[in-house]
């Protein structure tokens, strides 16, 4: 504990010297590419080098002002005239972005959303329902969480996926009750959670040492109530009935004569009024949500989870919770300040400067979509129209915008047997692991897929020169920050290779399986 | 949450100590001949809604539940003809025939109401605060991590299964050829044991690396890999990384090894996703003797079923796939004459609410009903009751028939665990709740 609480001390203190120092020369290679493998879905030369020509905070303000790059819209029915089931285009499209997309940062923090506001083609599978979902998040993610919040709740992706369209106020002649999957799931997995947290994200425990429950079931059951009375989108061409059919593109609107106008309390012993509207209910919502103390260290942990570190101090969490809950101007949810709170945070900078050693538990793991898309920005790929780069992904645990539930792909407190919170491992397996050094197989010494080509030139630069090759893989891959072990095993197997070609192979596959280049740190 | 360290701390403290207990000084399994057992769990996702997998045919009970069920209500000719139990006749889903066939021919058996519980429980005591019950109710994840951990108050970080296996170990039971826990359906907090690890196999795919020949390069550039597993990046996730990595490597031989010397099973399995992982645990108990093994736990799963909306026609297509499935793994047994030795039971999140919700499907409940199938079990019989079919009557918690379990998981996995051959003393580590029950076994098994 001594420890580790000295050098976060010791890396705030060379923290102060680096910021120092930037204001008068570029950012280093380590900590301008560090910075991009949190920030980016991996640096590139040209990434590079354009961060070092401003700041991280410069760099920033560009990107918060870059349009969103998005998924092509899909046909509604197939050719056959069957709903269209095929989500390989827009998979597809989603890995072309990574590469190309100049919206970096939004892609990943829509990505990151996209693992908390959890849709999934898990129950029906309609391919078209994807990309206007997918522009809900990113063209919100650099705006305010509430603004996030209310275009979910109103997406009919999210509609269908946990049943709040046509989800009507209970009839004695239906016998059924509103449904309560919405407003269970809102609070538990989107925005406040299960028990009431501090600042710093430590469970705030009552005056016996237990948690305390953000809200009773009864409270879910008048959540449920609260949300009643919104269906889908008329479909063009099709007359509207209060519970229209599943239809994908625009907005949730209200059926006032299927909500229920009664009274509600909500967590923390909210009272909604009766007689309000389903959208006047909607906002009471917004308004309670936005109040909930919970909702800052829930939402900011997660979203430093999957950007920076699976193990962010209380500490590093509580300043960027305080940042959400007043951006300075007194305005709570600001996602553009949290973003810069959690990738400018004195916790992520530590490992910016050269020889910083690493913290045991800083980092997180590159799950499947963070790997392949790191992999085809660092081997400088070409995907094609016929490009099966998203099958991988899906060998690998992770079919995009296939989450086996609301809970995503893997859980936010996932510990491995070793007691490491390391959600992203919650997938990997004995099985996974050994697929995955297949995939960099496939990548270097065969096809990953028939289709999509590598050019590893900028890797073959250096002759026989293996510790320069070496020295150009940490810079790519590794942020400049190989360890004496992974170098001499790269080469060790690239001297061991038969002509400089196959060294390039060797070298790389040894350093793109190692787990030091696979946990992001 | 990673918001819940500070409490797992605290709660983890009383279950990882009861797991770290020596299990040395504790009595030894029977060893009487080179016997076989194995338990399968097959685990289905998103709470099924066991209200419409068997239900009582009494007329008080089915007209009951078809006015409360309304259009969530199986007609007769959506169920199984009944079988009549101890006079009173019960039925399956109409997509469950080889499932009721098994019941009938006593090879199946049902625990009616069964979830977990600290302790039994009343409707008066839930709605009294105050009365211990499983932290975050009606939640998915905290209700599965309750059935996996079987500590529903709190967290362990270990699962029941994990430390059977732990104790497993300590009897030099198993040849150390692979782990006792294997499962086709990723990592498990079940199988996670305090000592133990477990397999993932995806099935049908080996573990062993790819592109690797005897060729001078290709050697030293495995050895590269191989080396650097057994190094310290100082970077506590990678460090678990290479675990996962090493533990990988050191079973891929042996499992293809003796996988590889077995000749393929004569029982089709259906081409699904269930079907695939019973054929890959049915083959690695094949070679069960060539492995080594003579106790294992797997674990499969299925989900899809967190049916809020359509639940009619999307519990028709599950169960379409769980029962032949199921059927054709216990042929495979029979095939291996190993039927007797191999049972197969479920587990899920939670039942439903018997009250259906909006848009044709039903919300998060509590207790509901599973099924031990094998040559040991006796089946043909139900273990427990089922709930009286009432709004806000004696099972319920609230009044939407969210069932108060009246029989524990604990039980129904003490009964599991004493075939599998748990002594008594032990059981209190595997389930720390137990002594809370005046009943601990159920009795459908051995």
């Amino acid at each position: 504990m001594t420890r580790v609480r000295l050098s976060i001390v010791l890396l705030l203190w060379t923290f102060g010297v680096a910021s120092h120092a930037a204001a008068q020369t570029s950012l280093s290679n380590q900590a301008a590419a560090r910075f991009l493998d949190q920030a980016t879905w991996g640096s590139t030369p040209a990434s590079v080098a354009a961060l070092q020509k401003t700041t991280m905070e410069g760099w920033l303000t560009v990107q918060y002002q870059t349009p969103s790059s998005t998924l092509p819209a899909q046909p509604i029915n197939d050719p056959d005239g069957q709903p269209n089931l095929d989500f390989t285009p827009v998979q597809r499209a989603f890995f072309q972005n990574t590469l190309a997309g100049q919206d970096q940062l939004r892609q990943r923090v829509a990505f990151a959303l996209s693992e908390i506001w959890v849709i999934s083609g898990f129950s029906d599978r309609l391919a078209y329902a994807v990309p206007p979902y997918w522009s809900v998040l990113s063209n919100n993610a650099f705006g305010n969480y509430r603004d996030i919040i209310k275009a979910v709740t109103l997406s009919p992706g999210m509609g269908r996926y946990l049943n709040m369209a046509n989800s009507n106020q209970a009839t004695a002649a239906a016998g059924s009750s509103p449904n309560e999957n919405y407003g269970r799931e809102l609070m538990q997995v989107l925005t406040i959670g299960l028990n009431h947290l501090n600042q710093d994200g430590s469970l705030a425990l009552d005056a016996h040492g237990n948690p305390i429950a953000n809200y009773t079931n009864d409270q879910v059951t008048d959540m449920a109530r609260l949300l009643t009375g919104w269906t889908y989108p008329t479909q063009p061409g099709v007359a509207p009935v209060n519970n229209n059919p599943n239809y994908f593109i625009g907005q949730l609107y209200a059926v006032e004569s299927d909500h229920d106008t009664g009274s509600k309390t909500i967590f923390g012993g909210v009272q909604v009024p009766a007689g309000q509207t389903a959208e006047q209910d909607l906002n009471s919502l917004l308004d309670a949500l936005m109040a909930q103390k919970s909702m800052a260290p829930f939402v900011c942990a997660q979203l430093i989870q999957h950007l920076v570190t699976s193990n962010p101090s209380p500490a590093y969490i509580s300043r960027v919770s305080a940042v959400f809950q007043n951006d300075g101007t007194g305005v709570v949810g600001n996602m553009q300040k949290v973003i810069s709170a959690i990738l400018l945070d004195p916790e992520a900078r530590a490992g910016d400067q050269a020889g910083a050693a690493p913290v045991s538990g800083f980092g997180h793991f590159r799950e499947p979509v963070l790997f392949l898309a790191n992999l085809l920005r660092g081997l400088n790929a070409t995907l094609t129209p016929t490009s099966g780069i998203q099958v991988a992904s899906s060998d690998l645990g992770q079919d995009l915008f296939f989450a086996p539930s609301i809970f995503n792909f893997f859980s936010p407190s996932y510990q491995t047997p070793s007691g490491v919170v390391a959600p992203e491992l919650q997938i990997y397996s004995t099985a996974t692991a050994s697929l995955r050094t297949d995939v960099v197989n496939d990548i270097l010494y065969g096809s990953i897929d028939g289709t999509t080509t590598f050019d590893l030139s900028p890797f073959q630069q250096f002759g026989a020169n293996n510790t320069d090759l070496v020295n150009y893989i940490s810079a790519a891959f590794l942020h400049s920050t190989m360890s004496s072990d992974l170098r001499a095993a790269c080469l060790s197997a690239a001297n061991a290779a038969t002509s400089p070609g196959r060294a390039v192979q060797a070298a790389l596959y040894v350093a793109l399986t190692s787990a030091e280049y696979q946990v992001i740190h | 949450m990673f918001s819940r360290r500070g409490f797992i701390r605290v709660s983890s403290a009383a279950v990882g100590s009861l797991a770290l207990r020596p299990f040395g000084l504790l009595p030894a399994l029977a060893q009487s001949g080179p016997d076989y057992r194995a338990l399968v769990c097959i685990f289905l996702y998103g709470g099924n809604d066991s209200n419409n997998t068997v239900l009582p045919m009494d007329d008080t009970d089915f007209q009951a539940y078809t006015s409360i069920r309304r259009q969530l209500a199986l007609t007769p000719a959506d169920l199984t003809t009944p079988t009549t139990v101890s006079g009173s006749p019960i039925s399956f889903h109409g997509q469950l025939p080889s499932m009721a066939g098994l019941f009938s021919s006593k090879e199946l058996a049902v625990i009616a109401n069964v979830g977990p519980l600290v302790q039994p429980l009343t409707r008066t005591q839930y709605q009294q605060t105050g009365a211990p019950v499983p932290l975050n109710l009606f939640s998915h994840p905290d209700q599965q991590r309750a059935w996996e951990t079987s500590y529903p108050q709190g967290y362990s970080t270990t699962g029941w299964a994990g430390r059977v296996a732990d104790f497993i170990a300590t009897q030099n039971y198993n040849a150390n050829t692979i782990p006792m826990f294997l499962s086709t359906a990723g990592n498990n907090l079940l199988g996670t044991g305090a000592s133990t690890q477990q397999i993932a196999l995806v099935p049908g795919e080996p573990l062993s690396l790819a592109g690797f020949d005897n060729s001078a390069e290709s050697q030293a550039r495995y050895a590269a890999v191989t080396k650097l597993l057994t190094l310290n990046s100082g970077i506590a996730l990678a460090q678990a990384a290479n675990q996962t990595l090493s533990n990988s490597l050191a079973d891929a031989q042996v499992l293809a090894n003796a996988l590889g010397k077995a000749s393929p099973l004569k029982t089709v399995f259906p081409a699904t996703e269930l079907g695939a992982q019973l054929l890959q645990v049915a083959q690695v108990i094949q070679v069960q003797a060539a492995l080594g093994m003579r106790r294992q736990i797997f674990f499969c799963q299925l989900g899809g079923f967190d049916t809020h909306a359509d639940e009619m026609n999307t519990l028709f297509g599950l169960y379409a796939q769980l029962d032949p499935a199921i059927a054709a793994f216990y042929a495979a047994t029979q095939e291996l004459g190993v039927a007797d030795s191999v049972t197969t039971f479920t587990e899920s999140d939670f039942s439903r609410t018997l009250q259906p919700a909006t848009d044709g499907g039903a919300d998060h409940g509590w207790g509901g009903n599973h099924f031990a199938l094998g040559g040991a079990v006796s089946g043909g019989q139900i273990f427990g009751q089922f709930p009286t079919f009432e709004l806000g009557g004696p099972n319920d918690t609230d009044t939407r028939g969210r069932w108060i379990p009246t029989t524990a998981s604990d039980q129904y996995g003490a009964t599991l665990c004493e075939w599998f051959g748990v002594p008594n003393s032990v059981l209190p580590i595997i389930f720390p709740n137990i002594a809370n029950f005046p009943t601990q076994k159920l009795g459908f098994l051995g």
